[in-house]
């Protein structure tokens, strides 16, 4: 070899060094933006690295997790969920229903125990998912188009449930047989509240459904090439509708988890919480058209917009600009995944040089 | 690539300003502040209020809006009681669904005012300090009755039925009118307190009823979306009347596009609030009961220079 060509190779192999290093942070920029803020707010207010606000703060982000987690599956087939804020908002009014009102069969009014009341409202919300699932699959209709009428049904029919008014008092009054509904959201475990040990389990189950079971690499396979994977055999209408029932499981657990910390139900509970998961989805890198993503990006998203939203609560910064910070975190976090779409494309020869 | 940093650093940037103005001495006692939402004239007058007394007489001072969403409004209250919070003036997300969140707070060591809403638990909040929706309805009823003289066809533009203040309301205006036997109800309508809902609304009460003397509204924000309506319907004769005292509506009563409204006294009340809960931080006690409703007072032609940003000024 000439000293020339050695010389070639060098500033090759240099270059290369450094095009995997940018796209080692560009892969990891959800974690880098997270760790960013934790450090920014930690400095700026002194409360908020406390145990305390750390517990806290878990807490809150558990919900957004638990609708992205399920929200993952839809959007790696590529489709959409826009309805689990209003499925949470039902399961609420279900739950608050059967907590306040009871069953009643002709006969007497029954209170059932709270571990059915919780099973109920769980299979209220999957048949939500299962109209989502089968619109999508078997209708033919755009899951944009389909979720967005469920979410209108859903909100509707929490409304109708109580004609609009709150269910009060889901702690258990005296004559009826329900208490013990406030420790589903409201309990600690090992100094940790409940909600944060149902985040850690679904995160777990969904990541070894994504990454270890025949379905996950299905679910992948749809979303990456869904002619490809019916010739390959998969039943592609049954993988999109478990996504959308296990996304609705997801909204059924945030609709508990709120009506059981608040002690009340609200027919307009979860407005808007759909726009979260998503955001939480995108930042953690998976692709809206499907095929590419991870369960444990949106995690890590759900935690950047938990933590930002709670950050700048403490730093007292005005609403309004709460709203226009997280809205530019989601376009700069989209605006990266897509630059890291065109670096990858761009840095391949020097990557491949490398070997 | 150079751009996306470049936003980055750039909100860096607005985070630490932002940031940095609104920290203050550590030592001093921290009031939380919450009410339903910054954008409108009612609660920001409201929270303004509540903060500017609270900086005054030396405490550290947070606001922040709960959008009406019990949810966030939780969330909120962890973020006050997280960051050692003294005192939380609050305007609640309902009555129903926030009587955890305020019993939550107290068991952490904050003292809870509640201002303007109620909620449906006593005992919990260290005061309760209403404006009476009540008393108000019925004043600005008795006004509507007489510049009717009492006769004619009138509407009604509700309220969000869900919400307490619009049964109260309608309940107060009801006890008055119902007593003139030449006022007939012809039609009834709720427009969810919205300004946009109240114009399109009056605008079919109008194709049906073209020949009624008066609309008689919920709030102000209705009253205005009525006015407008009637004004571009051409109509000039019907009379209408507001709740709330809102600046725009003192401003059409000067105008004389509305006739009268009730003024909540938001300012006063959040001026009390304060001033107890600084009583209470100083004394363990406010020295008053929990219950205090303020009455309205109402706004005519007659003396609406005397009222601005809802506060009596003159």
């Amino acid at each position: 070899m000439s000293t020339e060509m050695q010389a070639a190779s060098r500033t090759h192999r240099s270059a290369g060094a450094a095009a995997r290093t940018v796209l080692l942070l560009l892969r990891a920029r959800a974690i880098l933006v997270l760790l960013a803020l934790l450090v920014l707010f930690s400095v700026l207010a002194p409360e908020f690295l406390t145990a305390n606000n750390l517990s806290i703060l878990t807490k809150h982000v558990a919900i957004t997790a638990l609708l992205a987690i399920g929200m993952t599956f839809v959007v790696l087939t590529g489709g959409i969920d826009l309805s689990v804020g209003s499925i949470a908002g039902l399961g609420g009014m279900v739950a608050g229903y059967l907590l306040t009102q009871g069953i009643s069969l002709g006969g007497p009014v029954h209170y059932p125990p709270v571990v059915l009341v919780i099973l109920i409202t769980i299979c209220a919300c999957m048949v939500v998912g299962v109209l989502n699932g089968w619109l999508v699959a078997r209708a033919g209709v755009a899951p944009f188009i389909a979720t967005l009428g469920t979410l209108y049904i859903a909100r509707g029919a929490a409304l109708l449930i109580s004609n609009g008014k709150t269910f009060p008092d889901l702690g258990g009054a005296a004559g009826r047989a329900a208490s013990g509904f406030p420790a589903f959201g409201q309990s600690f475990i090992l100094h940790i509240p409940s909600p944060v040990w149902m985040m850690v389990l679904l995160f777990a189950i969904a990541w070894v459904i994504a990454v270890k079971t025949p379905f996950g690499r299905h679910v992948y396979a749809v979303g990456g090439n869904e002619r490809a994977a019916r010739l390959a055999g998969i039943r592609v209408p049954g993988v999109k509708i478990a996504t959308y029932v296990f996304s609705a499981f997801c909204a059924a657990l945030v609709g508990l988890i709120i009506a059981s910390q608040l002690e009340a139900a609200h027919p307009a509970t979860g407005e808007s919480f759909e726009l979260n998961a998503i955001a939480a989805v995108v930042l953690g890198g998976t692709s809206l058209m499907g095929g590419r993503g991870t369960v444990t990006g949106s995690l890590i998203g759900a935690f950047v917009i938990g933590v930002l939203a709670d950050g700048l609560v403490m730093l007292g910064v005005s609403e309004f600009w709460q709203m226009v910070i997280k809205g530019a975190v989601i376009v700069l976090a989209v605006g990266l995944d897509q630059a890291q779409v065109r670096l990858q494309a761009k840095l391949l020869p020097y990557l491949e040089a490398e070997r | 690539m150079a751009r996306f940093f470049l936003a980055q650093f750039g909100l860096a940037v607005t985070l630490m300003v932002c940031g940095g103005c609104h920290r203050a001495d550590q030592s001093k006692k921290l009031f939380f502040i919450i009410v339903p939402s910054e954008d409108n004239p009612f609660f920001k007058a409201e929270a303004d209020a509540a903060a500017a007394r609270a900086v005054a007489l030396g405490y550290r001072v947070r606001v922040d809006a709960h959008d009406d969403d019990a949810y966030r409004q939780d969330n909120l209250l962890d973020a006050a009681i997280a960051s050692n919070a003294a005192v939380l003036i609050l305007d609640n997300a309902g009555a129903d669904a926030s009587i955890a969140a305020v019993r939550r707070a107290t068991k952490a060591g904050i003292a809870v005012f509640l201002i303007d809403r109620e909620i449906e638990a006593r005992g919990i909040a260290k005061a309760q300090i209403i404006s009476d929706n009540d008393q108000g309805a019925r004043l600005v009823a008795a006004e509507f009755a007489r510049v009717l003289i009492g006769k004619g066809d009138y509407a009604e533009l509700l309220g969000r039925e869900s919400d307490t203040n619009a049964q109260v309301r309608t309940r107060g205006f009801h006890a008055v009118l119902d007593k003139f036997p030449g006022l007939k109800l012809v039609a009834a309508q709720s427009a969810n307190w919205s300004q946009s809902e109240a114009f399109q609304k009056t605008e079919t009460i109008l194709e049906a009823h073209g020949e009624i003397a008066g609309i008689i509204a919920g709030n102000d924000t209705m009253a205005l979306g009525a006015a407008a309506a009637v004004k571009s319907a051409g109509l000039s004769k019907i009379r209408i009347v507001g709740f709330d005292g809102s600046p725009d509506a003192v401003d059409a009563i000067r105008a004389g596009e509305i006739q009268a409204t009730a003024l909540q006294p938001a300012v006063l009340i959040s001026k009390l609030a304060v001033d107890e809960a600084d009583e209470f931080v100083r004394t363990g006690s406010t020295g008053k009961p929990e219950e205090q409703i303020i009455a309205c007072d109402l706004v005519t032609r007659a003396n609406a220079d005397e009222y601005r940003n809802f506060e009596k000024v003159r």
